[in-house]
């Protein structure tokens, strides 16, 4: 009897459980998990959205070995990826270093470092972009009045437009990484800096030999979301240079979305977007094996 | 399997657009819906439904609202879902071989065979040897220019004699001029779009071809962009795209004498202009720059581009609506139409007699310049449809920001895009 009473409130307990989930689990297969398993059958045909696809086999993924512009925007994204993450990284966890003092106001300047990452990203972009301007643009300006005679032509230079759109995307994401730097830190007992004070450690020493280990966990959560982040990176440079001038920023999340979108060629892009999901998870797992390697 | 996976995707584009229309009922009147953009600010879908009202009490015509920007996303995405309006808008001609190819519209060709010679536009539709979709409205580019910033500089009036090389000296002679006058204005504006240069290099050079895969032709174009460019003559692309500089505020508020646009421009510069969005000026319409003598002056026909804009049919609506369809395509492309929205400043497909509706509006030049301008040119497609057009219109539009970037020379620029065009889209 008890038994069944203990069963029966299990069930009971599951299917409450189940009912709060349910809104959510609807929506992520309809709208999530639905679509992937489609993606991975259309990546093999030809479709123009209209109509049935055409099976045409691995006939897309040869076109791609042969396509320039799927490399160049491989190129591109990689390159993004590469000062994007280790750039992030950086700053947040100098900024939550900072922000992790009993300072005045410290509520304020957190706000502040966070306000970037829940603005429009049509209005970061524009406003960046009206910062950057080659002819009237305050940083430019700035330059030339410190001396700069030719100063870059930022996001009108194909050698200038990835750094410039790295710089803004860092400055967008710098804050949200901050906030879980932050929560980090909170995490990691008072006393072990005590003690290392206590044994004359120096600042350096104690951030080497307390922080980033207590930190580790998080480190290794945001570079993973980072990474992902990063190659899927697609909005900002949209508003900001459309994947130009010429090809010069032009990433694979943008081309899947000419591709599909611009083109009519959802096969094609479906087996783009394949590649950029191989390219994620590879990543990601790596980087899943290296941090067991170094916890064990 | 295909077909499940199709009605999956259906559903979900299905979910995610928004979606009315279906078939209600088959006997009384009939209600078609009709998709339109910006309905606040483009009067023109509501002055049709409006006006076809009145011929056709029976017939009901509903705006349906679609996002400007995305409006060709947002139709394929309800067209696959079959939620798509009756009637819909070939908004971006680039994108008709999408909907033609892809078996979303209905033939009328029989509306076609009774629209008169003077519709422009009715051969951009048409596809071995049937008609898919009817224009209501036939833009061509034009120059605008500011007679009272000509006046100040003390530069004579566009004439329709101009190549591009008198257009450039004009240009750059303005600029000085207004300078030594105080004046922060250029000589004149060309807008960030690829269609500025390469519409008018495709429609003006003998034998030029987007899918010749040979741009050669479009050299001359953008050598006289740099040229107005580098002397200041007009604002680089840089600074227009950082600044996300509009053409209506660039002519509208005086900051350039000089502007080369579609016909579409008129009625917003009237409005805006009797609103306050723009200042008041007198200003004036003159034949495009030609490339060459051959096509200037006013015994001669200029030559310029623009594509039209169509209404096509739904195939998924009943016979019944089909044909009430047919009705308000046939309405839309005729003269009673071309005058209504003559009197809103929009340029009808059947513009034969309307020129005089147009200028009678407040605010309107009548010189016989403009006149001329708006009644006689060869208007060429700025997008020859096939299956090729969207993506070699994207790798132009690379070749475009590069050039006028300055990131590559033009011949270099011109080369990379050929070789592109031949590996990724005619070669394939």
């Amino acid at each position: 009897m008890t038994t069944m009473t203990t069963s029966r409130r299990r069930w009971r307990n599951t299917a409450v459980g189940l009912s709060f989930l349910l809104p959510n689990l609807i929506g992520f297969l309809i709208l999530t998990l639905i679509p992937v398993g489609l993606l991975f059958y259309y990546a093999f045909t030809e479709w123009n959205v209209f109509g049935g696809a055409t099976w045409t086999g691995l006939d897309n993924f040869r076109q791609m070995a042969a396509d320039t512009t799927f490399w160049t925007a491989l190129r591109n994204t990689l390159y993004y990826a590469a000062f994007h993450i280790p750039l992030t990284l950086g700053v947040s966890l100098g900024l939550a270093l900072l922000l992790n003092r009993k300072l005045r106001g410290v509520a304020f300047f957190r706000t502040v470092a966070f306000f970037p990452y829940i603005t429009s990203i049509v209005a970061i972009a524009q406003i960046w972009n009206m910062l950057f301007s080659p002819g009237f643009g305050p940083i430019n300006e700035l330059l030339r009045w410190i001396g700069v005679d030719s100063p870059p032509g930022w996001t009108t230079s194909a050698d200038w437009s990835m750094p410039a759109v790295i710089i803004v995307g860092t400055w967008r994401d710098m804050g949200y990484y901050m906030l879980l730097f932050l929560a980090g830190l909170q995490t990691i007992p008072g006393q072990l800096y005590e003690a290392a004070t206590v044994d004359g450690a120096s600042a350096w020493q104690r951030f080497r030999a307390v922080t980033l280990p207590g930190l580790r966990p998080t480190t290794f959560f945001i570079t993973v979301l980072l990474t992902i982040g990063s190659f899927k990176v697609f909005d900002l440079i949209l508003v900001m240079t459309n994947g130009g001038p010429g090809q010069s920023t032009l990433v694979l999340a943008q081309y899947i979305f000419r591709k599909g979108f611009e083109e009519n060629q959802f096969g094609y892009a479906s087996a783009v977007s394949i590649v950029l999901f191989a390219i994620c998870l590879v990543v990601t797992v790596i980087q899943f094996v290296v941090n067991k390697r170094r916890r064990s | 399997m295909k077909r499940s996976l199709a009605a999956v995707t259906a559903l979900l584009l299905g979910i995610t657009g928004c979606s009315s229309g279906g078939d209600a009922e088959e006997s009384g009147p009939v209600t078609l819906t009709l998709a339109g953009w910006s309905l606040a600010t483009t009067p023109e879908f509501k002055t049709l439904a409006d006006g076809f009202k009145t011929s056709h009490p029976d017939i009901v015509v509903e705006l349906k609202e679609y996002d400007a920007a995305n409006y060709d996303t947002q139709m394929i995405a309800d067209l696959a879902a079959g939620k798509a309006p009756d009637v819909y808008v070939q908004k971006n001609l680039k994108n008709f071989f999408t909907y033609q190819d892809g078996k979303q519209l209905v033939d009328v060709s029989d509306v076609a065979a009774k629209l008169g010679p003077k519709v422009g536009g009715v051969s951009a539709y048409q596809v071995d040897g049937k008609t898919w979709a009817i224009p209501y409205r036939a833009d061509s580019w034009v120059l605008y220019y500011n007679k009272a910033l000509f006046d100040k500089a003390g530069v004579k009036h566009p004439d329709g004699s101009w190549t591009w090389a008198e257009y450039a000296t004009a240009a750059k002679e303005l600029t000085t001029k207004l300078k030594a006058a105080g004046d922060k204005a250029l000589g004149t504006y060309q807008h960030t779009w690829q269609s500025t240069d390469q519409g008018f290099a495709l429609a003006q050079s003998a034998g030029a071809s987007l899918e010749s895969g040979d741009y050669g032709f479009l050299k001359p174009y953008y050598e006289t962009s740099l040229d107005l460019q580098n002397a200041g003559a007009q604002v680089s692309l840089g600074d227009a795209t950082t600044n996300s500089l509009t053409y209506q505020a660039q002519f509208g508020k005086q900051s350039a004498a000089m502007m080369v646009m579609g016909t579409w421009y008129i009625a917003t510069l009237l409005n805006q202009q009797a609103k306050g969005d723009a200042d008041a000026f007198e200003w004036g319409i003159a034949p495009a720059p030609q490339l060459t003598k051959t096509t200037t002056g006013t015994s001669a026909t200029p030559v310029t581009f623009a594509d039209p804009t169509g209404l096509g049919i739904n195939p998924k609506i009943s016979d019944k609506k089909i044909a009430a369809a047919k009705e308000f395509l046939a309405y839309a492309a005729g003269a009673d139409a071309a005058k209504a929205l003559a009197g809103i400043g929009v340029t009808p497909a059947d513009n034969s007699s309307v020129a005089d509706t147009i200028f009678s509006l407040k605010g309107a030049p009548s010189d016989d310049l403009s006149k001329f301008t708006f009644a006689t040119h060869d208007t060429k497609p700025e997008n020859p449809v096939s299956k090729y057009t969207a993506p070699l219109q994207n790798i132009l539009k690379d070749l475009h920001t590069e050039v006028l970037s300055g990131t590559t020379p033009i011949d270099a620029a011109i080369t990379k895009a050929q070789d592109r065009a031949k590996n990724e889209v005619l070669n394939k």
